[in-house]
């Protein structure tokens, strides 16, 4: 089962490069999306067998990633089906890589062997550059590059911090989780912290954490919006989960405290560094890039902050993966009408597109943490989780942080929403597709909000205790 | 009496071998090029009829140009006493003398600066002003080399430095010690001003250094300058030959044999590598010599973390 | 010499790395970095030069066509693509990265003071002189503003990352492999560069792009 929920995508991948017509390959991907969805849903109710000896497992953690990849690659293929109405430039190698991304990415959720989920983690980073440079040109191709070269220094950081984790596993002789949590107590302790180091730094990279944050901005303002909600919404997500799983070592062997701070520092830095940055932003793209940036130490911050900062932290995975999905997808369509993201260059939406300016103001306060949006709850929960281990200085800077990026994001999304409203480049029409993908996104996240099904909390719940932090 | 027995063998050695390993070289050199070359025994030839000359001085010139050659030929005989020549031993030895020697060097080098100042000429002065800057850097590498092989051999005498350690520290200390030959060797290009530091044959301008500032002399002058480069160069191999061939028969022929071929080989190489390169850019010479002290510092690193 | 193949091949590539840092002739650094790298693949042989298995083989096939012949040609196609010549001054000037390369090294051997292997390794100069390539091959990406010379950096911070991963050659089984698969992941993107005609001129603009340029596409 496992296997074929990676296998199937890769192959669509290779066959999408066959000449076949453009609709087509829209319907594919549809397709496999949302066969990927089904099978996925199924696993919510019985788990799948462990494969390979022990390499391919589905536990809770990843049963979230999962979930996460899903929905996001389904309402990113109906997005594209209303995309491509209006983009002349062929899909190609657009679908192709958005399928390996598929199947790499629930390779990393049901990795149970660090070297294998490193693999994987490095094949997403190398099969969603092509996708930033979608558009070929200066700035797209600079973006790229920026994007390509700092991952692979996180990559390789990464990788090091593999090999040390193999070195402190020195006597259980290999990388797989469950034998490395059997046997915690006799890993070295000394190697075991470096390698915590490297992977918080490596993995970082990824994530797109201060102070490695640099290439979020230009990756994200050049993509287009479905790249952008992947990238944002599960490529971070990914290496969050590598995260966790290098938790779920740390807490076994009794070093809590020693990544729990260094998770701490990062959260606060990346949750202030786009707080400074936003204020003199002017495209939506790249001011949702921060607001990413800022997400992402909002995690990292719950994970260091023990079990209740945990429940949030993963509450919020999900929560900024559907606020993404609203962020970056309405980006995309207000830039496929008008050529630009940029608030002194498009404004007046609402006037011309009243449903994509409301969808547009859904994003604002979704990525902000409004109620009734969930975000508002995780966010919530993890500035709480920051009162309750009296890190009272914390939780002030992290509130003043969000204010700022309140401020800073809404100037920019109100700015284009409202005003004078300019010519578009497309017809006064509203697009089916492009609105229903991501008002599937706002129910979801609006019903999470008002109310939390019984198997989440569950699963929550569960994973929380499998990643074991006190 | 031993000691004066041993002081002159040890000149008459240096004295009669050291031009022949600089006509070794031109050969070498004019083998790569394709041409038979001057033959092995020109630079006597050469010294020979410099020293039936006169010499010319010129009228801006003072009592520091006339001396300047005298005192560079003194310094480098004084020099190789320190220095043990195949199975002679040095006739001088005591703690410390590395600093002796370098500063030695420093005597001459200083001398020959302040001649070539002394004529007034600016081509001289060009000269000198690059001669001094590289010294600096040589003279950085060439500490560092004898710092790393003071702490390899527990003394600061060079004999005992370059003598009978070695071997053993091959096995135990072998990535040092090469480090400290490659650094070495980059000191012996720079300090006799081969190529890719300086060409010998050159006589432009705007591309000599040591040959511009013996520029003005002539004579028997010239010939003690000659004579003092030569040296050197005898000198310098013979501090760096032991390092890299560590081998002591008991026999003392065997051991005149064995040096006077690594000698051939070393000069040899030289040849080869004057073939080979072009001179670099002033300011790329810089960084070779960094290179060469980097290297010496990458060698002291590793002693230091081997034990 | 009585020093042992492995001391001398940690020695060279760290040497080797110095070089390329004080280098500016983009094809002479390729040159070294490819010498580097065979360097590196001849590792294995050295470590069991007495009991050569197929993996062994394997990998020092894999590492010498790959990064010692197929990376540097794919480097000389991609200068001759874009046609680039030397490069311009870097960051912090030759001379000082030569002197902050040795201190550099200094402070790899210092942080390996603290650090044993477990198990018996071949050489104790593989720790250190493989922390220093990496940190030497991450000066060079840090100091340097040309695609091609940052790519190279990275390449040898990847050559670094092989030699530690050779000393854990006996520890664990597949890590070379996975070392191997960065290399090939490497390959690739230097691939994608030229493929997407990263040009000199948009090398030159890299570094003082003006940010009202940025976010310009959709």
């Amino acid at each position: 089962m496992l296997t074929l929920l990676i296998a199937i995508p890769f192959l669509c991948a290779l066959a999408v490069f066959l000449p076949v017509s453009r609709d087509f390959r829209l319907k594919l991907f549809f397709v496999i999306s949302l066969a990927h969805a089904l099978i996925v849903a199924s696993f919510w109710s019985h788990q799948p067998l462990e494969e390979y000896n022990g390499f391919l497992v589905l536990d809770s953690l990843g049963l979230i990633l999962l979930s996460i990849i899903s929905f996001l690659f389904l309402s990113v293929s109906i997005f594209m089906i209303g995309y491509f109405k209006h983009e002349k430039r062929s899909n190609r190698l657009f679908t192709a890589c958005l399928l390996f991304l598929l199947s790499t990415m629930s390779l990393v959720a049901v990795s149970y062997h660090f070297g294998l989920l490193w693999v994987a983690i490095e094949a997403t980073t190398l099969f969603s550059a092509p996708l930033i440079s979608f558009h070929r040109n200066q700035q797209s191709l600079q973006a790229t590059w920026r994007y390509l070269l700092i991952c692979s220094v996180g990559i390789a950081l990464a990788l090091m911090g593999t090999f040390f984790l193999a070195i402190a596993a020195h006597d259980v002789h290999t990388l797989l989780l469950p034998v490395l949590l059997k046997g915690a107590s006799s890993l070295s302790v000394n190697w075991l912290k470096l390698s915590i180091i490297f992977f918080i730094v490596g993995y970082g990279c990824k994530m797109g954490l201060a102070p490695t944050h640099s290439w979020k901005p230009e990756a994200y303002g050049q993509a287009t919006g479905m790249v952008g909600v992947l990238m944002a919404g599960a490529l971070t997500q990914c290496s969050f989960l590598a995260l966790l799983r290098i938790a779920q070592i740390c807490n076994k062997t009794g070093l809590t405290e020693f990544y729990s701070s260094i998770l701490i520092v990062s959260g606060i830095l990346s949750l202030a560094v786009p707080a400074m940055f936003i204020l003199g932003e002017k495209n939506i793209k790249r001011a949702f890039a921060y607001s990413s940036i800022e997400h992402m130490g909002l995690l990292v911050l719950g994970l260091g902050l023990g079990s209740v900062g945990l429940f949030g932290a993963l509450f919020h995975m999900i929560n900024n993966a559907l606020a993404k999905v609203i962020m970056f997808l309405t980006a995309g369509s207000v830039a496929q009408k008008y050529g630009s993201t940029r608030s002194d260059e498009v404004t007046g939406v609402i006037h011309i597109y009243p449903l994509t300016g409301i969808l547009l103001i859904a994003a604002f306060l979704a990525g902000i943490g409004m109620f009734p949006f969930a975000t508002f709850h995780s966010e919530l929960l993890i500035l709480n989780a920051a009162i309750i281990s009296k890190h009272y200085l914390l939780a002030a800077i992290g509130v003043i942080c969000l204010a700022f990026m309140f401020i800073g994001v809404g100037k920019i999304v109100l700015g284009v929403i409202h005003g004078k409203p300019k010519e578009p480049l497309l017809a006064k029409k509203e697009n089916i597709y492009m609105n229903v993908a991501i008002a599937m996104a706002v129910l979801l996240l609006i019903g999470l909000g008002l109310w939390m099904p019984r198997p989440l909390e569950n699963l929550l719940h569960n994973a929380v205790s499998l990643v074991g932090a006190v | 009496m031993n000691i004066m027995i041993s002081i002159l063998s040890h000149w008459l050695i240096a004295l009669t071998l050291a031009p022949l390993f600089i006509g070794i070289i031109a050969k070498i050199k004019a083998f790569f090029a394709g041409k038979k070359g001057p033959s092995l025994f020109q630079p006597y030839y050469d010294l020979q009829r410099l020293f039936q000359k006169n010499s010319v001085y010129s009228r801006t010139t003072t009592w520091v140009f006339r001396c300047a050659p005298i005192v560079n030929l003194a310094a480098v005989l004084v020099l190789s006493l320190l220095v043990p020549l195949g199975p002679f031993k040095a006739p001088l030895q005591f703690p410390g003398d590395i600093f002796f020697a370098a500063y030695i060097l420093g005597l001459a080098r200083f001398f020959m600066i302040i001649a070539a100042l002394d004529t007034g000429a600016s081509f001289e002065g060009m000269g000198a002003s690059r001669e001094a800057f590289f010294s600096c850097l040589s003279e950085l590498a060439l500490f560092m080399n004898f710092i790393t092989l003071a702490l390899l051999t527990h003394s600061i005498s060079l004999s005992s430095m370059i003598g009978a350690d070695i071997p053993m520290s091959w096995k135990l200390m072998g990535p040092t010690l090469l480090l400290v030959a490659g650094s070495f060797f980059i000191v012996i290009l720079t300090e006799n001003c081969r190529i890719p530091i300086d060409d010998p044959d050159t006589h432009l301008e705007l591309t000599m250094i040591h040959e511009v500032m013996i520029l003005d002399h002539s004579g028997i002058d010239l010939g003690y300058m000659l004579y003092a480069s030569a040296l050197k160069l005898f000198v310098f191999a013979g501090i760096l030959l032991p390092i890299i061939i560590p081998i002591q028969m008991a026999n003392p022929v065997i051991d005149m044999l064995i040096f006077l071929s690594s000698m051939l080989g070393l000069s040899v190489v030289v040849g080869m590598v004057e073939s080979t390169m072009a001179r670099y850019r002033l300011n790329r010479v810089k960084n070779l010599l960094l290179i060469s002290f980097a290297l010496a510092f990458f060698g002291f690193v590793v002693k230091m973390w081997r034990g | 010499m009585m020093t042992s193949w492995v001391d001398t091949s940690c020695i060279i590539t760290v040497f080797l790395s110095l070089i390329i840092l004080s280098n500016y002739r983009v094809t002479a650094m390729i040159r070294v970095f490819a010498l580097q790298s065979f360097v590196l693949s001849l590792l294995p042989f050295f470590l069991h030069a007495s009991s050569l298995s197929g993996r062994d083989i394997f990998i020092v096939l894999v590492t010498m066509i790959l990064k010692a012949a197929l990376v540097p040609y794919i480097l000389f196609w991609a200068i001759r693509h874009v046609s680039m010549r030397s490069e311009i001054k870097p960051i912090i000037g030759f001379g000082a990265s030569i002197i902050l390369g040795a201190l550099v090294i200094a402070g790899a051997f210092w942080i390996s003071l603290s650090l044993t292997l477990p198990g018996k390794p071949a050489s104790d100069l593989i720790l250190p002189c493989s922390l220093s390539t990496v940190l030497l091959g991450f000066m060079i990406m840090v100091t340097r503003t040309r695609a091609v010379t940052q790519v190279l950096g990275y390449l040898i911070m990847e050559n670094g990352i092989f030699l530690f991963a050779v000393s854990l050659f006996d520890v664990m089984p597949v890590l070379i492999e996975i070392g191997i698969l960065l290399d090939i992941f490497v390959a690739v993107f230097i691939m994608a560069i030229v493929v997407n005609h990263i040009n000199e001129e948009f090398e030159k603009n890299m570094v003082s792009v003006s940010r009202s340029k940025m976010g310009e596409a959709f």
